[in-house]
């Protein structure tokens, strides 16, 4: 996963979506620029991207 | 509505009144008709504006801000003398600005808000519960959000009816003439500056835990900000999470009492509430905001002047079918759902985590109180072609 920390602003449906990998700062905004998913977390993973309305989340 | 067609044929000339009161849902097919017609129309009325009607156009220009600016944000006014704040603030000043404001709006925040907020839904929705109707709007939708406001910002409940007179008169026009109308919005925003000056001072000698505090603490640029700073961003408070709330609360109840299906499943699976809300606010989306454009542009072939006023309609860009499939239907289940009820790039809505915990709660509550109820049979329900709810939502059930 690999987020446009220019793009993002906050909307946080992403975490609110998957919590444990798409990790928030204090303000609600994406702490992390890229990460591996785990096994088995594709799906959610994929649907958290999907949920992002500013379009600022690849799945590779 | 007329549409004539000057050149650029890309950008076809409509004329109507924001202002005129349509019955419910006539807007938003009105914003669907527009759409199907061009990517961006010209409205002739006042000193006219231009509409994006596509979700690319209106998702890029909300975060493009350099281009679409938030230093005017109503067509009706380009060049305002007041600057709201944060949000009519742009660039490095507005950055600094949400900085220290996005922790207290943040999503884990507002968590901790929930039990406040759940109690004064609780409190609201038993005043009438026994009572076996009421008006959504006028019983519900408008104190709600309006106690939160008043608990977050640390001031007494008691001055909530003066809380609500202000808004009435500011928010809704609040008078039989124009002149009347505009004579209680001035007189009432005189009124909010007035009594924000107050508690800033007092705040200033006794600071507490709450919004008002904790903006007096903040830093731009290194040095503490003015009495005026905080005073404007107190007044955009107000403007910013009332109403909005309001229509939200107003337009989903509505939809509930129309749908008995949907309303059966949030009651069967309350689980489902909040993906609910996602699709009513996506559906039912109310806000009509604007930007000036700084330079000259062209979108999708029409040529927009520096300067120009340009509303981007979140309802035209929602429901706008190359990005939902079947837009125009409330899938309260739909996946994905990456909507922009709340706006896109860096002005993004910073109550949107706060008026979602609202909504959820309120139909939580709403429901395990009162599951099933109707539009009541004399419901007459109007709506405005600016950002606003339902006027009124009559809706009746068994005691």
């Amino acid at each position: 996963m690999t987020i446009d920390m220019d793009k993002c602003s906050g909307h946080a449906r992403c975490y609110g979506t998957d919590p444990d990998l798409f990790q928030i700062d204090d303000s609600g905004y994406a702490l992390r620029p890229g990460f591996e998913v785990p096994a088995g977390g594709e799906d959610t993973a994929r649907e958290a991207a999907a949920s992002c309305p500013e379009r600022a989340i690849t799945a590779q | 509505m007329s549409v004539t067609d000057p050149a650029p044929s890309r950008c076809p000339a409509v004329t109507y009144s924001p202002h005129e009161q349509r019955p419910v849902g006539e807007w938003t097919a009105f914003f669907d008709q527009l759409r199907a017609e061009a990517p961006v129309v010209r409205n002739t009325f006042a000193n006219g504006y231009y509409v994006l009607t596509r979700y690319e156009d209106i998702l890029s220009a909300y975060q493009d801000t350099d281009t679409f600016s938030t230093q005017a944000v109503t067509v009706m006014e380009p060049d305002p003398s007041y600057r709201w704040i944060p949000h009519m603030l742009g660039g490095d000043e507005h950055r600094q600005w949400r900085r220290q404001l996005g922790p207290y709006f943040s999503p884990r925040a507002i968590d901790g808000l929930d039990d406040r907020i759940r109690s004064r839904a609780v409190g609201l929705i038993e005043s009438f519960a026994d009572r076996g109707s009421c008006d959504v709007i006028t019983d519900f939708s408008f104190h709600y959000p309006t106690t939160i406001f008043l608990e977050l910002m640390g001031l007494p409940v008691g001055d909530l009816d003066r809380f609500m007179a202000w808004e009435a008169n500011i928010l809704h026009s609040n008078g039989s003439t124009p002149e009347e109308i505009a004579h209680n919005r001035t007189t009432a925003m005189a009124a909010v500056y007035e009594y924000f000056g107050s508690v800033i001072a007092d705040r200033r000698r006794r600071p507490g835990d709450d919004l008002v505090s904790h903006a007096i603490a903040f830093k731009v640029d290194g040095r503490p900000v003015t009495d005026d700073e905080v005073l404007s961003y107190c007044f955009f408070m107000f403007m910013a999470g009332l109403d909005t709330v309001a229509a939200a609360l107003g337009y989903s109840l509505y939809h509930l009492a129309t749908h008995p299906e949907d309303r059966a499943r949030i009651v069967a699976d309350p689980a489902l509430i909040p993906s609910a809300i996602e699709e009513i606010l996506r559906a039912y989306a109310f806000t009509i905001p604007a930007r000036k454009v700084t330079k000259d542009i062209e979108v999708a072939g029409c040529p927009i002047a520096a300067g120009s006023m340009v509303q981007l309609p979140i309802k035209a860009a929602t429901r706008d079918g190359s990005a939902f499939a079947s837009p125009a239907e409330v899938l309260i289940d739909r996946k994905p759902n990456n909507h922009i009820a709340f706006g896109a790039g860096p002005h993004r809505c910073l109550g949107s985590h706060l008026a979602r915990h609202e909504l959820a709660i309120a139909l939580e509550e709403w429901h395990k109180r009162i599951p099933d109820y109707r539009l009541a049979d004399d419901a007459v329900i109007t709506e405005l072609g600016r950002s606003s709810g339902p006027d009124t939502v009559p809706v009746v059930w068994a005691r």
